[in-house]
């Protein structure tokens, strides 16, 4: 709420400057900021109490510990009710109901300057002097008021759950189709007002207007959330109205209105009507002084809660010696529990003066918890890889591309930019889009990854799973000074993330051919430990790129929740003491063959005397006919309890030549 | 026979001016070459007597011997220093790239380790989220305008309408606190993660990091919470700090307050909200409120982040720029 300081200070009995004022309401949970000669007051949703200038010379005066006194003239009325004015009121709706009729209007001035600047700059737009009148009286005292041209009513009016299904045209023109929960006024000819909201264009004021009738009217709070909302609208009424008005002022607020009507119009007649009412039951709520002091830390006396909260309006209605109970105002919706007098106490007392203890800590250590998530970003950074975060918001496009059938998005109902409605469903769009951006400013080799979550529809529920997805991407190949070329290949990718995954201690890690990831070509692979699948990791399929990535890139996807890292039972093997011994062997092998194939062969082919075996070279070309390939392999010998001998490593040697004659018709290349 | 005794010391003299080695092999051959001395003196030993023979032979043997040793000795050294001097060590490495941790990650990193040197647990939870564990569990009644303070992302679904971006990480002390047993309280917590507000502009993202810290024993006041923020906030800027705690409103705390710090010019900065856990927050939860009190606060990791280093754009952290996230690497 935008107040202006210099009107304002006609309220508050202070001469405190403008930035000492917004301090003190700052402190008592009012946040200022200041806009020049304006200070714009935060109000919280449970104080709609205090959208009004009433409201802050209570809060003023509360402390400041001073009594509040009411220093506004009025004019006073008598009110009577007649069903030929007012008719059915649907008391679950509307708690009072108050229709001031004011005949031969005439001669209508503007309000003063100053009343007209305090309304500009509480950012109420000037529409007429008697709507101007209205709102005015709004904001001094918090009651909202709607003014009918009488002339263009049928009375009696009722108030009513019932929108007799007709479009509705609001003030400003538009059509509304009015539903039957939302509260109504009514006349004879049907809706006038959507209640608490807005009026109707058929009965609002104008220039020609010679007879007014001011409606004044406390609605529950919880009948008339989310109306203006549920019709596209926003008002300053329905803004109060949905945050609690005091029911007991609507009579003061026409008093005050017909007051001020004097300085600006004449007129012939002042006639007002009340509604059956239904009284709205004030809450009564006790307070320990013990528990309190316990609760807060401090040792306030029964003496000073009890005048904290006089000063804000609650009355004492009983005292006993180490409890009270307190009668709430009827302005203050939000207090209905002993720990919202904490509240209230503690906020006039002073946050700051409440002491400070230590840090609280527990004294249980929580379990253990090894976070392969933290230890997988580690291992990255140390690979070189830099870690970016992006939105997660995606286009439909992107994410098919990224996510075939049958995955299905996460689709957002008010995205912040309808072009991109789907959460992602995986992390590499954010990566692509990184690449493109940092290639453009001049970086030609980049390791990234990002840690985060994707999200994806299944059935009625929703899934999310968290990734950790990178890329490396060489723009051009990377060179030395001495003009070496430091090559980068799909191996050098591969042993990058099957090293991290060894070092970390990912159990029973395998990688198996063909990846179905959408972001991969077919030079990709499934990772796995033991039955698992933990990610996957591939050549960038480029033609889903959206020509973002221009070379061969090559991504990793990883599960962190799928990679266990509990700490393994370690069983020590018997090292040998006797000597190793290594030969190799050249093999003519079918391309269509893999060298996963050889090395399962030879796994599980039960060696004898076998401890390890690795790929030495793989050749094709000259010498090589078509379609085979050559690949030298090394052995390594040992037994952990002799030396072998030749004849012994011969045998081994002759078993797995027959082995990969036998599954893969190798052949012996001389 | 007169065997020479400076021969060894004038060898090891000569190599200490040896430069290359070229220089060496020369001086080898000098002593211990077809032609050097040694080699001759061996020659001659034919025309000495047996007895005279046999002395001279173990004579030459020795010094043959040592000569070698120390010539030995020298090459190797020599053979390093070439080495040594062959390179220009100050020419650049290998190209290689330096990896960086993410600022926003390195700021949650200070954070998540402060509180749980406290031993408070940490729990990740659900972004996508059902409107019961982001807002009716935390007494926002349903319409109620404080929900309008939340900038709700809402997800299409046929059958159900009430799954939504989670607006704080609050959710995840819902579903940490309904699945305690009575043992395991009292209850330290802490929740980081990504939330989300249909909101963007220059200090406001629709996706931001936040860490929410909870806890619910016996006898918490008020001046506990307020302990344990200020502590936090200096231990995280490494100063002391003036702390401002201001009242303000959440539905799921009360009292409820915003903390404000002086920071630089600035004047109050709001840094963080925190509060009382409201008792109707317990009661959703199962626990006893006459037993137990609790205190809750939480704070966006990009707000710490933007005054640690000096940030003024919110957005930078999710730009991808390397320009900017370059600057993290220490």
């Amino acid at each position: 709420m935008k107040v202006q300081y210099s009107y304002l200070k006609n309220f508050l009995p202070t001469a405190l400057s403008q930035v000492k004022l917004a301090d003190i309401f700052t402190k008592v949970g009012f946040e200022c900021e200041l806009d020049g000669p304006i200070i714009d007051f935060d109000i919280t949703p449970n104080r709609g109490d205090a959208l009004s200038l009433r409201g802050l010379q209570r809060e003023f005066h509360a402390h400041q510990s001073t009594q509040l006194k009411d220093t506004l003239s009025y004019k006073k009325l008598k009110f009577k009710k007649d069903k030929a004015v007012i008719n059915k009121i649907d008391k679950t709706g509307c708690g009072n109901y108050h229709l001031m009729t004011i005949g031969g209007i005439r001669s209508i001035k503007n309000l003063d300057s100053k009343k007209r600047n305090f309304l500009l700059a509480a950012g109420v737009p000037l529409i007429s002097p008697l709507v101007d009148l209205g709102n005015y009286v709004m904001l001094e005292i918090g009651s909202p008021m709607h003014v009918f041209d009488l002339d263009l009513l049928d009375l009696p009016i009722n108030v009513l759950f019932q929108s007799n299904n007709e479009p509705f045209r609001i003030i400003g023109g538009d059509l509304k189709n009015l539903e039957d929960s939302s509260l109504t006024i009514q006349d004879q000819k049907g809706v006038q007002a959507v209640a608490g909201v807005i009026g109707g264009e058929k009965t609002a004021v104008s220039k020609s207007t010679k007879n007014i009738a001011v409606e004044a009217a406390f609605f529950y709070p919880d009948k008339i959330v989310n109306e203006a909302r549920k019709y596209g609208l926003a008002t300053d009424a329905s803004h109060r109205f949905e945050r609690g008005v005091d029911p007991a002022i609507q009579k003061q607020a026409l008093e005050r209105f017909i007051f001020l009507l004097g300085a600006i119009a004449e007129y012939d007649s002042v006639k007002c009507f009340e509604g059956d009412s239904q009284a709205v039951k004030s809450n009564v709520v006790s307070l320990s002084i013990d528990r309190f002091n316990k609760f807060s830390g401090l040792l306030l006396t029964k003496k000073t809660i009890s005048s904290l909260l006089q000063n804000l309006g609650f009355s004492l209605n009983s005292s006993k010696k180490k409890n009270l109970s307190f009668k709430v105002p009827s302005h203050r919706f939000d207090i209905s529990l002993e720990e919202d007098l904490y509240e209230e106490i503690l906020r006039c007392h002073g946050y700051d003066n409440i002491p400070i203890k230590p840090s609280k800590a527990s004294l249980i250590r929580p379990q253990n918890t090894i976070s392969s998530t933290s230890a997988l970003k580690t291992g990255l950074i140390f690979g070189g890889f830099k870690e970016l975060m992006h939105m997660p918001f995606v286009s439909e496009e992107n994410f098919m591309k990224l996510n075939s059938k049958p995955k299905k998005p996460a689709q957002l109902l008010n995205p912040i930019n309808e072009n991109e409605p789907m959460m992602r469903g995986s992390l590499f769009e954010g990566l692509f889009l990184a690449i493109n951006l940092n290639v453009k400013k001049g970086y030609s080799s980049l390791k990234i990854f990002e840690s985060g979550n994707v999200f994806l529809k299944r059935g009625d529920d929703f899934i999310q799973h968290h990734h950790i997805s990178g890329i490396v991407y060489y723009h051009e190949p990377q060179k030395s000074w001495d003009s070496k070329v430091i090559s980068y290949d799909f191996y050098s990718f591969k042993a990058e993330i099957y090293q991290l995954l060894q070092t970390l201690g990912v159990d029973d890690l395998r990688l198996e051919s063909n990846s179905n990831n959408s972001a991969f070509n077919l030079n990709s692979m499934d990772i796995y430990s033991g039955t698992k699948v933990i990610g996957s990791l591939g050549e960038i399929d480029l033609a889903i790129t959206r020509k973002l990535i221009k070379n061969t890139a090559f991504g990793f996807e990883l599960y962190p929740q799928e990679i266990s890292r509990h700490s393994k039972v370690i069983k020590l093997k018997s090292i040998s003491k006797f000597p190793s011994s290594t030969r190799d062997i050249n093999i003519l092998i079918n391309k269509s063959n893999t060298y996963e194939d050889v090395q399962q062969i030879l796994a599980t082919g039960s060696i004898s005397f076998l401890n390890n075996f690795a790929l030495v070279n793989t050749f094709e070309g000259k010498g090589i006919p078509a379609g085979l390939i050559s690949m030298t392999l090394s052995f390594i010998f040992q037994s952990v309890d002799k030396s072998l001998k030749d004849s012994e490593i011969n045998d081994s040697m002759n078993h797995i030549l027959r082995l990969l004659k036998k599954s893969l018709q190798a052949e012996i290349r001389s | 026979m007169q065997i020479p005794q400076d021969l060894i010391d004038t060898a090891k003299l000569k190599l200490k001016s040896v430069q290359s080695e070229a220089e060496f092999f020369q001086l080898r051959s000098q002593y211990l070459g077809k032609k050097s001395y040694i080699i001759s003196a061996f020659a001659n030993l034919k025309s000495l007597q047996p007895k005279e023979k046999i002395l001279a032979a173990k004579e030459l043997n020795l010094l043959k011997e040592k000569l070698s040793i120390i010539f030995e000795g020298a090459l190797g050294a020599i053979q390093h220093s070439d080495v040594i001097n062959a390179l220009d060590v100050t020419l650049p490495a290998d190209p290689y790239l330096v990896g960086a941790e993410h600022p926003i990650s390195k700021v949650e990193e200070i954070v998540i380790s402060y509180f749980s040197s406290l031993n408070y647990q940490v729990f990740s939870g659900n972004e996508i989220e059902t409107d019961y564990f982001n807002f009716e569990a935390l007494n926002f009644p349903e319409n109620h305008p404080a929900r309008q303070m939340h900038d709700t992302f809402y997800l299409k679904s046929k059958s159900k309408s009430d799954h939504l971006l989670r607006t704080h990480t609050s959710n995840t002390q819902i579903r940490a606190m309904q699945s305690l047993t009575k043992e395991e309280l009292p209850f330290y917590m802490l929740s980081p993660g990504r939330v989300y507000r249909c909101d963007s502009d220059t200090t406001h993202l629709p996706m931001f990091t936040q860490i929410e810290g909870l806890v619910v024993d016996e006898d918490v006041t008020f001046g506990d919470l307020k302990g344990t923020i200020i502590n936090f906030l200096e231990h995280f800027f490494d100063k002391e700090m003036e702390v401002r705690f201001r009242p303000s409103y959440f539905p799921f705390t009360e009292p409820s307050a915003e903390v404000d710090i002086k920071f630089g010019d600035n004047g109050w900065l709001e840094i963080l909200g925190c509060g009382m856990v409201h008792p109707n927050v317990l009661t959703n939860c199962n626990i006893d409120t006459k037993k137990y009190r609790g205190f809750a606060f939480g704070m966006g990791i990009e707000r710490l982040a933007m005054l640690r280093y000096g940030v003024q754009d919110i957005r930078e952290f999710y730009s991808s720029n390397l320009d900017f996230l370059n600057q993290f690497t220490s």
